[in-house]
């Protein structure tokens, strides 16, 4: 087996869930892989509840829909290279709808 | 999105304030787009696209379009920076705009359209829309496929949606693949980086053995179909042939390099497409390197443009009452083979259609009709959020998208579609009914929102299945391993599928002409393609 990365995820429905908390999921790692390549991963192969803005996205750095945290850094989901363990969290927890998909027109800190 | 160019007549352009090409002329225009499109294109509406081209780009320019680029016959900026443009008009002529929510299903009534199910996707609350008239314009399929170079959400349901409401649908089997798509790393497949570059500074492409992928084709042909946008067409069946041929890469791609195509050059156009190797928010730097180091990167065809669609009339009417369509989910302009702008068409056809359908609907008087919408579309939407157990729509989609890109790429057969339409009848039969989320709550719910757009691919998906299979030709970006001759003694009309009862009727209707009479008899698929690179006009430029 090919080298794994262990991806931290922040999941929180406001309507159900107390307060947010974090799943782990271990993905195959790929050289060049984005933060949403590995929830691509998650998603396709793990765990089909997982919520990050992909249903409309370009996943090409252009329509700046799939913003995050990427290890605590803002930025683009699609275009932020993942090179080890990392933590993917929304850039506002406050603003989430579910897990990384935060409210329209609310997508920035 | 990241680059986006707007093809009009270079006069026109010239007259516009651009350089343009003052010898060019709108029947030139005509005459480029019908021999692109191997003489199966609707004259009726590239007429349309000739004549309205110069007047959509004044009103751009005048609502504040800025031009980063032009050549003879072309303006060259970025997609979203036409969709600021136009939004900001929409916006500042009262229209009303919502997104992140999807269209169901059509509603209709005594044989007209009376409105639609929407859904928000954020809440996942049911909308209805009440409507005298309705435009589909929903762009293509990408998402039916992987890899594409498409936004995630092209899931093709205004044309199924329309189809299942009985407008028919044709040329469904026409699929461009965009050339030169990476195929690698991850983070950037799908990229058309490499094919905006390739067009303007040239470079090599070379199999698993390290030969050409280009030797041995005709030098006229390599010449056009590399250095215009001849390329899509060309460029992606001559990989697809190494990759065929078990030449290929991991990826099913070949290597673009820089070759012989200088460094200092390439370093230049690079900084205006790409400024400081920046694509967007795309750093290729990474890429610049290995381009000045002449290192290969894995490329390929990825599908990029549908030249078929919703059949429509001069006026953009599908054949039901009050339902309009236009721009790429449309049957447009372009026949088999799409060189020109397809956004100039969206643009185009979106105005004509808009007000073709405000007038229609301005003769329907009272408020809009009332809605009566079948409590059956809403129990079927939510029986993948009701199911206890069932087949899981991600990695249902991926199967079916790179089934489809293998088996409905750029070269086909009679058996590999055969196998692919009995591929999609077990998804139809197995996959489709059984579909179960594993969350239960209708809030930002990505697999209800797969499983919801999984049967409008799968319906497209046989739609250009069933007419690829029919077509017993190769035309345009249409390559029948078994059939290759382009046939305009029997051809030389457009596909068409009804849908009613559940099943699929394939026929075909004659092609609209207006003034360029086709050519008769069988011609091998690349001396067809060489002679319709030959009639172009003598205006020079990409298109």
């Amino acid at each position: 087996m090919g080298k794994t990365i262990h991806v931290k995820v922040f999941k929180y429905n406001p309507a159900i869930d107390r307060e947010p908390g974090f799943q782990n999921y271990l993905v195959p790692f790929e050289k060049g892989m984005s933060a949403m390549d590995a929830l691509d991963y998650i998603y396709q192969n793990l765990d089909g509840s997982v919520a990050y803005y992909d249903h409309a996205g370009c996943s090409l750095g252009i329509c700046a829909r799939c913003t995050g945290k990427i290890n605590g850094k803002a930025g683009l989901l699609c275009q932020t290279a993942v090179e080890g363990d990392v933590t993917l969290e929304p850039v506002n927890a406050s603003k989430v709808v579910r897990d990384l998909v935060m409210r329209r027109g609310e997508t920035r800190e | 999105m990241a680059g986006a160019d707007f093809t009009l007549d270079g006069k026109s352009l010239n007259e516009l304030g651009r350089e343009g090409d003052t010898n060019d002329s709108m029947e030139k225009v005509f005459n480029d787009i019908v021999t692109q499109g191997y003489y199966l294109n609707n004259q009726k509406l590239v007429e349309q696209y000739v004549r309205s081209a110069p007047f959509l780009l004044k009103d751009l320019m005048d609502w504040g379009l800025e031009i980063k680029l032009s050549d003879q016959r072309m303006i060259f900026t970025s997609g979203t920076h036409i969709m600021d443009v136009l939004l900001k008009k929409a916006r500042s002529a009262g229209v009303d705009l919502m997104q992140d929510v999807m269209l169901l299903d059509l509603v209709t009534g005594d044989g007209a359209v009376v409105g639609a199910l929407g859904l928000d996707v954020h809440t996942g609350e049911f909308i209805e829309f009440s409507a005298k008239a309705i435009v589909i314009a929903t762009g293509g399929w990408h998402k039916a496929f992987w890899p594409n170079t498409g936004m995630r959400d092209l899931s093709g349901e205004g044309i199924a949606m329309a189809h299942r409401a009985g407008a028919a649908v044709g040329n469904m089997e026409f699929i461009t693949f965009c050339c030169n798509i990476m195929l690698e790393p991850p983070m950037w497949r799908g990229s058309l980086a490499p094919y905006m570059l390739s067009l303007i500074c040239g470079g090599n492409l070379s199999n698993k053995n390290g030969d050409n992928v280009l030797a041995g084709y005709d030098p006229f042909i390599v010449k056009t179909g590399t250095g215009t946008e001849w390329n899509k067409s060309f460029i992606s069946h001559a990989t697809m042939k190494e990759v065929r041929a078990g030449r290929g890469f991991a990826n099913g791609g070949v290597h673009y390099s820089r070759g012989d195509a200088p460094w200092d050059y390439m370093k230049m156009v690079a900084s205006f497409i790409f400024p400081g190797w920046k694509y967007k928010a795309m750093d290729l730097s990474e890429w610049g390197r290995m381009l000045e180091e002449n290192l290969p990167i894995e490329v390929g065809p990825a599908v990029e443009y549908f030249e078929g669609g919703i059949i429509v009339d001069e006026r953009f009417q599908t054949g039901v009452e009050g339902l309009f369509a236009a721009g790429e989910c449309a049957l447009g302009a372009f026949g088999s083979n799409r060189v020109f702008s397809a956004i100039t068409e969206m643009l185009v056809q979106g105005r004509d259609a808009g007000e073709h359908a405000a007038s229609h609907a301005l003769k329907r008087p009272g408020q809009a009709p009332a809605l009566k919408v079948p409590g059956t579309l809403r129990e079927r939407a939510e029986l993948p959020l009701n199911r206890k157990d069932g087949v899981a729509p991600a990695p249902l989609r991926r199967r079916v998208q790179e089934t489809a890109h293998e088996r409905l790429g750029p070269i086909r057969n009679r058996e590999e579609l055969e196998s692919f339409i009995a591929f999609l009848e077990d998804v139809k039969s197995k996959d489709l009914p059984n579909m179960c989320v594993a969350l239960k709550d209708r809030i930002y719910n990505k697999e209800w929102i797969d499983a919801l757009e999984m049967g409008n691919m799968v319906h497209l998906l046989e739609t250009s299945a069933r007419s690829a299979l029919a077509r017993t030709e190769s035309r345009g970006v249409h390559f029948r391993e078994d059939h290759p001759c382009t046939d305009n003694d029997h051809w030389l009309k457009e596909s068409v599928v009804e849908f009613s009862g559940g099943s699929f009727q394939v026929g075909a209707r004659p092609v609209t002409i207006t003034s360029m009479s086709p050519p008769s008899g069988a011609v091998p698929y690349l001396d067809m393609m060489k002679r319709m690179m030959e009639a172009h006009s003598d205006t020079g430029g990409k298109h």
